[in-house]
């Protein structure tokens, strides 16, 4: 028996390797070409020994920052794309009071998992990716400062959400491993006393992804303070970092003290300790407390760097300095130290000391002055602008509007007796998914999109984009808004079901709008369907970038590093590709050219006829410019 | 690869370039070491989910997978650390020349480990104080302020002078004196452990205390043992840098991984004190 299954362990062992030897003997793995060119890619041309080696073993191997971004990236599009998958059976799920498709338990692991998943699989990578990819191109750094660690805390993601997932994988089986059903904020005792093993699994997991986040932080932290070119001062450091260090700090301290408290709440599970015991122990109230002074830094580890994507990319389009850089940069820091004395206006309903919980209040409410800051200055910034709506534009926009929504919400949330009353509704539920889909989603989509042509050497179809856009937007007001009324209806959060006595709240009010709720998930998905299809099929056919400044940022001066360092590659490949590519500035694209799809991406919007079609890769416009 | 083949490119001198002797042999921008270090570091997780499913009555798993795993892992592990400093930081350690920026950079990047290194002592102090507050004490505590805790105590303290004073004559220049003081660092913190391994033994074996016992058990257990992992992982780094010492590594002015480890040192060093003084002396007062 026991050695049986130690030879068939060894035995899938070599298998594997076998088929990764397999994988990466296979010459032409969609091999990635960045830039048009044929050749080596690298920045040192003619240098073999800067080369990488080709297919699979190219991405196993690769310590360069660009590359481990790209990886992050498709990382956290997957698992978006499982926790989207798990948030629109929530959704069907609601559609009626008794539940329409799943049942109870397996409702509560997708609710657990959805979170789980879009917070911590989703959220913590996809800024990763941005920060790696961008951070030092945009200090002028020629890689992270620690390249090594950088790929080792990306290879612990993987195997970080199996972890977390294999419940719904083993469920079937029938082997006594169910996924999580605690919630994702794992509350005691209900996680300490659930013998599922599946709540083990799922807690090495996130512990596994929180050391994975601490070594980023420690890396982007040394990167952003010892690698920057002469050139980049404290004084004029871009946006992005700035959020980036930020949120870097924020990690260094939140993830480690969750990494704590998760092996404590561990070894209550197996090795009967008393860390979370009701009565002798520190009791529910000290899992809160703790899992808080994570939980709320994590809110802006998760949304300061997506406001510094929007502070990024919002002025490119509205043809202005961001407004008050300075003080967006000073609101960070405030938001970043007052981020670590809020955390108890997540337990204003537990009980705890009222002296306690005022300056709590007080430092929540707080936190809307720096955020109002953030708010006016964006707003300012497109006030008199030359406004361009481009799709990552119009994601801008539609971060502040919802960050809006989300942010008034929160600071009435933020207020004790408010909360007493909606704290366990659907308020709060409709509150944070204005930030973390209206705002957070709609950041990474706006940097998704402006940056697509460094990241794949491509366009995308502005007209999915936008369709993207609008599918998205309104999906999340329709979702959102019906789930702040649900608020109001005194619908309580995380019920499977919710077929309650007519005398508590007004069945049919509750019903349809939790169908509104619904009918918006369904237009979110079609619009994420448009945007992973748009996403895959612009980076394997959609016209190439020949163009250093798809945007025309050199008209307004903002031409930033990370274009000119594309302009740069896109040079280097043309210099160093094969005779029809020499004087590639005169040709037509190669892929408008023969490619009808892409062609089709294209018309539509210059047929549009707003500004936007002059940010497209018309070759002759921009290398007019830039010859003469 | 030297550091002279990367300055027309404007950067910082090529800093980065990774090891000279690597692989796959022959990419400058590849390695496996991460890789296979990620893969081992995971595999220990894995292992840790085994051995929860190996236990019990009914057992998911075989009770044996779970320690197999481990062992696996581990080794892939170490395989995959060694390799990646090994070649980065010690096979050429004096043809690679001296780099005062990579220096600081990994200094820096010291201080910030042990920042967060704060926030994971910080959940395990926050329980005590928690448990603390309230009705004291919460059953029967073992005898803690002993003559051993307090020899300890002494040795450990002794050992980050003797460090210390070690760098120092490192940076004098008087090598024998920093091997003997090094030496002499690493075998006061192997005494260390073992007297916690040996304190460990009477409260389990005599006392019948154990980290099931209680609350007052689980703050025991869960401080006195985050700590030893740190002070064996600190013996690992010291031990490192005394082999690399006694192989004719380190100068005056190149010392970078001895100021890192001895940081290290220093800052465990202190948590042990403050260790001493609420869990040891604030829990009998």
């Amino acid at each position: 028996m026991v050695p049986g299954q130690l030879a068939l362990t060894v035995l899938m062992g070599v298998f594997l390797v076998g088929v990764a030897v397999f994988l990466s003997r296979v010459e032409d793995w969609r091999s990635y070409r960045p830039a048009a060119g044929s050749g080596g890619y690298g920045e040192a041309v003619g240098e073999v020994r800067r080369e990488k080696p080709g297919g699979l073993v190219r991405w196993l191997t690769t310590v360069d920052h660009k590359d481990i971004g790209l990886l992050y990236g498709t990382y956290a599009v997957v698992a978006f794309a499982v926790g989207g998958l798990m948030a629109f059976l929530i959704r069907v799920q609601l559609i009626t009071p008794g539940g329409a498709i799943v049942d109870n338990s397996f409702y509560n692991s997708i609710l657990t998992s959805h979170g789980i998943t879009m917070l911590f699989l989703f959220g913590t990578p996809i800024i990763a990716a941005f920060a790696n990819y961008f951070v030092p191109l945009l200090i002028g750094a020629d890689d992270m400062a620690f390249p090594r660690i950088n790929a080792i805390a990306f290879w612990l993601l993987p195997p970080g959400a199996l972890l977390i997932w294999v419940g719904f994988f083993t469920a079937p089986l029938g082997v006594g491993i169910e996924p999580a059903q605690t919630s994702w904020t794992m509350y005691t005792p209900l996680s300490a006393e659930q013998p599922n093993p599946g709540v083990d699994l799922m807690l090495l997991g996130l512990h596994l992804t929180g050391v994975s986040a601490t070594m980023g932080a420690i890396n982007f932290i040394a990167t952003i303070f010892t690698e920057r070119d002469e050139s980049v001062t404290w004084a004029n450091l871009d946006i992005f970092s700035w959020t980036i260090l930020t949120q870097s700090a924020l990690i260094l301290f939140a993830f480690p003290l969750l990494g704590s408290a998760i092996v404590m709440l561990l070894l209550d599970r197996n090795l009967a300790t008393t860390f979370y015991a009701v009565g002798e122990g520190g009791g529910p109230i000290l899992w809160q407390h703790l899992f808080w002074f994570f939980g709320h830094p994590e809110v802006y580890i998760l949304v300061l760097p997506p406001m510094g994507l929007v502070s990024y990319i919002l002025p490119k389009f509205a043809g202005r300095k961001l407004f008050g850089f300075k003080f967006i940069v000073y609101s960070t820091l405030a938001i970043g130290v007052l981020s670590f004395g809020v955390w108890a206006h997540h337990m204003f309903t537990t009980g705890i000391d009222p002296r306690l919980r005022a300056s709590f209040m007080a430092v929540s409410l707080a936190i809307a002055i720096p955020s109002a800051v953030k708010t006016f200055n964006w707003i300012t910034t497109m006030w008199n602008g030359r406004i361009r709506l481009t799709t990552p534009m119009l994601f801008c926009i539609g971060f502040v509007s919802n960050f809006i929504l989300g942010g008034v919400t929160g600071v009435f949330l933020a207020s004790i007796p408010v909360d007493q009353v909606l704290h366990d509704t659907y308020y709060v539920v409709g509150h944070f998914h204005y930030i973390v889909m209206g705002a957070i989603g709609f950041a990474v989509f706006a940097g998704i999109y402006y940056w697509f042509p460094v990241f794949t050497g491509r366009m995308y179809q502005r007209t999915l984009g936008k369709a993207h856009f609008w599918l998205s937007m309104v999906g999340t007001n329709i979702t959102f808004f019906a789930m702040l009324f649900l608020g109001y209806l005194g619908m309580p959060r995380r019920y499977a079901t919710y077929q309650f006595n007519e005398a508590i709240a007004p069945l049919d009010l509750v019903t349809l709008s939790h169908q509104a709720a619904s009918i918006g998930a369904v237009l979110l998905l079609v619009g994420q369907v448009v945007f992973v299809w748009n996403l895959v099929n612009s980076w394997l056919e959609g016209p190439r970038v020949e163009d250093g400044d798809p945007w025309d940022l050199r008209e307004t001066g903002q031409h930033d590093r990370e274009f000119a360092w594309h302009e740069r590659r896109i040079e280097t490949a043309i210099t160093d590709g094969g005779s029809d590519q020499s004087s590639a500035g005169d040709l037509d694209p190669a892929g408008s050219g023969d490619d009808p799809n892409a062609a089709g991406g294209d018309d539509p919007t210059a047929a549009g006829g707003d500004d936007s079609n002059a940010t497209g890769d018309d070759p002759d416009a921009a290398d007019d410019g830039r010859d003469q | 690869m030297s550091l002279d083949t990367n300055e027309d490119h404007g950067d910082h001198g090529g800093h980065h370039l990774p090891a000279v002797d690597d692989w796959p042999r022959g990419f400058g921008e590849a390695s496996w070491w991460p890789f296979v270090t990620a893969v081992g570091a995971a595999g220990i997780y894995v292992a840790a989910a085994l051995f929860v499913l190996g236990r019990g009555e009914e057992s998911i798993v075989d009770p044996v997978l779970g320690p197999a795993a481990f062992a696996g892992s581990a080794l892939a592990f170490l395989v995959g650390v060694y390799g990646w400093l090994y070649h980065a930081f010690v096979v050429n350690f004096w043809e690679r020349g001296t780099d005062r920026h990579s220096g600081r950079t990994l200094r820096f990047a010291m201080l910030l480990f042990l920042g967060s290194e704060l926030a994971t002592f910080g959940a395990g102090f926050v329980y005590y104080f928690f448990i603390r507050a309230g009705a004291w004490p919460p059953g029967n505590l073992p005898h803690l302020v002993s003559s051993l805790v307090l020899v300890n105590t002494a040795i450990l303290v002794a050992s980050s002078f003797t460090l210390h004073f070690a760098h120092v004559a490192l940076r004098k220049g008087k090598r024998n004196r920093f091997l003997a003081l090094l030496a002499t660092t690493l075998g006061l913190g192997v005494v260390f452990i073992g007297g916690q391994a040996l304190e460990y033994y009477e409260f389990i074996v005599n006392e019948k205390f154990t980290i099931a016992e209680g609350a007052f058990g689980s703050a025991f257990y869960g401080l006195t043992g985050l700590h030893g992992l740190h002070v064996s992982l600190g013996a690992v780094l010291l031990g490192i840098v005394l082999v690399r010492a006694l192989r004719g590594q380190y100068s005056a002015g190149r010392h970078t991984s001895v100021s890192t480890a001895s940081m290290y040192w220093h800052f465990v060093d202190v948590v042990w004190v403050f260790l001493v003084v609420v869990l040891y002396v604030g829990a009998t007062v």
